[in-house]
């Protein structure tokens, strides 16, 4: 961790129109259960159905996706982060300042909302709102990871994300219940089901592989974010 | 003594340009195709091209299959009408990845005005680009589509062709290609970042498929079916369905509750206007 990295990436973050589509996103989440509250639609049902779609199926990837490459990407493309890596500040610990910034926002921003979400859905009932917070809290530290990874492997690494979050994990995870063993997704819901009592919710994937999973994801990653750093090339694109 | 010097401008053989001035219109298409080109790669590095291609590729594989199986089992697995909404998502990750190559650079390397002191104008620039897009959207649904159709003819399938289906999802193809590049460069020239871009398109999409998907489900769950139908229409690819089906007599996906044809049409008219209002406006203040 180097605070001052960690000072600039934060201002980078906040400062633009970054913001906004971080904000908006889960303030839609909350102005919908407070929507699904008014027309009287509040109960268990509902809330597992708008936190399996929206919370931890749309909005939690979009967050990853957005924080994660946005810590380091832009810089990249600017080719800014040269003056970042000619400092003395060894390329790993760059790696989990930007690292520790991006899961920070995602974590802070998608837990607030979907416990709010869910807990004017569902009240505290069978532990709803704690086990989806649960679940995307983990999962958005998971998500960081993985796309930050990708904006330092690809100039496309948005594109990359977004076909991993909604070709991967939307459409074949829809279909081939094979390929929901390999998806952030599945494995925040499994977080989320292992505290929650729920009857309307179950997943297919056991807690015992999805937390191991996740760990040697979330860690691969930043490691293999961390070398690649040592050796960046800054040619064109395009 | 000496003479004031005094200017000279000295004829150092540049070559004039005597030929035809081709003029604004020319100006325009040459724009359009060049940015038509470089949306699927044709033109650029070999790394642009990959994603496009790729795209274009899987949204073939459907089509593969689908004349495999006619040949096969002599039924008609996939409607033509269907294969738009079918294919969404693939559609829509084109969408986000290819809109922003088409106005982010222009705008963050500050080019605009040297488009500008040409005979283009903004509105000329705007309709070439959001041409371009929808032309490869177009391409994009209506090869596939094509290539079916062709492969039910050759395969002859027991009974009459479905002529009218395939040219009621050609027209849905236009309705989808006209709809979805008009959002997409809204939402990308907002911003000169590609990768905020890409971001801002693709979170479109996913916030409004969620989201109908979701109200529909709690509205037909509650009883309250005749507004399910409305919810579903946030989805633009739902959207565009319904309007299809409207027009061209097809079926819809969606066949619980749809609202009246009319509205459909209207609120499709509606978000084009404003979108393509929205670029404008856009455009009029990064060009002043």
């Amino acid at each position: 961790m180097n605070t001052v990295v960690a000072d600039i990436t934060y201002r980078a973050m906040l400062g633009r129109k970054r913001i906004w589509l971080l904000v908006l996103l889960p303030l839609a989440l909350v102005v919908i259960a407070a929507l699904f509250r008014l027309i009287g639609g509040q109960d268990e049902h509902t809330a597992v159905t708008l936190m399996r779609s929206f919370a931890i199926g749309t909005m939690l990837p979009l967050l990853g996706l957005i924080a994660g490459t946005g810590v380091v990407a832009p810089e990249i493309e600017d080719g800014t982060i040269i003056h970042l890596l000619a400092k003395p500040i060894s390329r790993p610990v760059i790696a989990l300042t930007k690292f520790v910034v991006a899961a920070s926002l995602v974590v802070v921003l998608a837990g607030v909302s979907t416990f709010a979400a869910a807990y004017l859905l569902a009240g505290g009932d069978s532990g709803v709102a704690t086990g989806f917070t649960l679940g995307a809290v983990v999962g958005g530290i998971a998500y960081a990871a993985v796309f930050l990874l990708l904006g330092v492997l690809t100039r496309h690494a948005v594109t990359v994300g977004v076909i991993y979050a909604l070709v991967w994990e939307g459409v074949v995870g829809g279909y081939v219940p094979g390929a929901r063993k390999f998806s952030i997704q599945q494995w925040a819901q499994s977080v989320a089901d292992h505290v929650s009592s729920s009857p309307f919710f179950s997943t297919d994937v056991a807690l015992g592989f999805a937390l191991p999973a996740m760990v040697i994801v979330t860690v691969g990653a930043l490691l293999w974010a961390g070398q690649r750093l040592r050796s960046l090339s800054l040619t064109g694109d395009d | 003594m000496t003479t004031e010097p005094t200017a000279v401008i000295h004829d150092i053989g540049y070559r004039h340009y005597d030929g035809v001035r081709l003029g604004r219109g020319r100006a325009t298409l040459a724009l359009g195709v060049q940015s038509l080109r470089g949306v699927f790669g044709l033109g650029r590095t070999v790394r642009a091209k990959i994603m496009p291609l790729l795209l274009a590729a899987i949204m073939l594989m459907p089509t593969v299959v689908s004349i495999g199986v006619m040949a096969l089992a002599k039924q008609l697995v996939m409607p033509y009408p269907n294969y738009a909404v079918f294919m969404q998502a693939v559609i829509a990750v084109f969408l986000a990845a290819q809109s922003p190559y088409l106005v982010a650079p222009d705008l963050r390397f500050r080019v605009l005005p040297l488009y500008l002191s040409r005979p283009l104008t903004v509105t000329d620039y705007v309709l070439a680009k959001l041409a371009a897009l929808a032309v490869a959207l177009f391409g994009l649904l209506a090869v596939p589509l094509t290539i079916q159709y062709v492969g039910e003819l050759l395969v002859d399938l027991p009974g009459p062709p479905h002529t009218a289906d395939y040219l009621g999802a050609l027209g849905g193809a236009v309705l989808h290609a006209v709809v979805l590049s008009s959002v997409g460069i809204a939402l990308a020239s907002f911003t000169p970042r590609r990768g905020l871009g890409v971001a801002s398109v693709i979170a479109f999409y996913m916030f409004t498929a969620a989201v109908s998907g979701i109200f529909a489900g709690v509205l037909m769950s509650s009883g309250r079916d005749d507004l399910a139908g409305w919810a579903l229409l946030l989805n633009p690819f739902f959207l565009v369905d319904y309007v299809q089906s409207a027009l061209f007599g097809t079926a819809p996906v969606n066949t619980e509750s749809a609202p009246p044809g009319i509205a459909s049409c209207l609120i499709l008219l509606a978000v084009v206007a404003l979108a393509v209002t929205g670029v404008l406006l856009r455009y009029r203040k990064a060009a002043s």
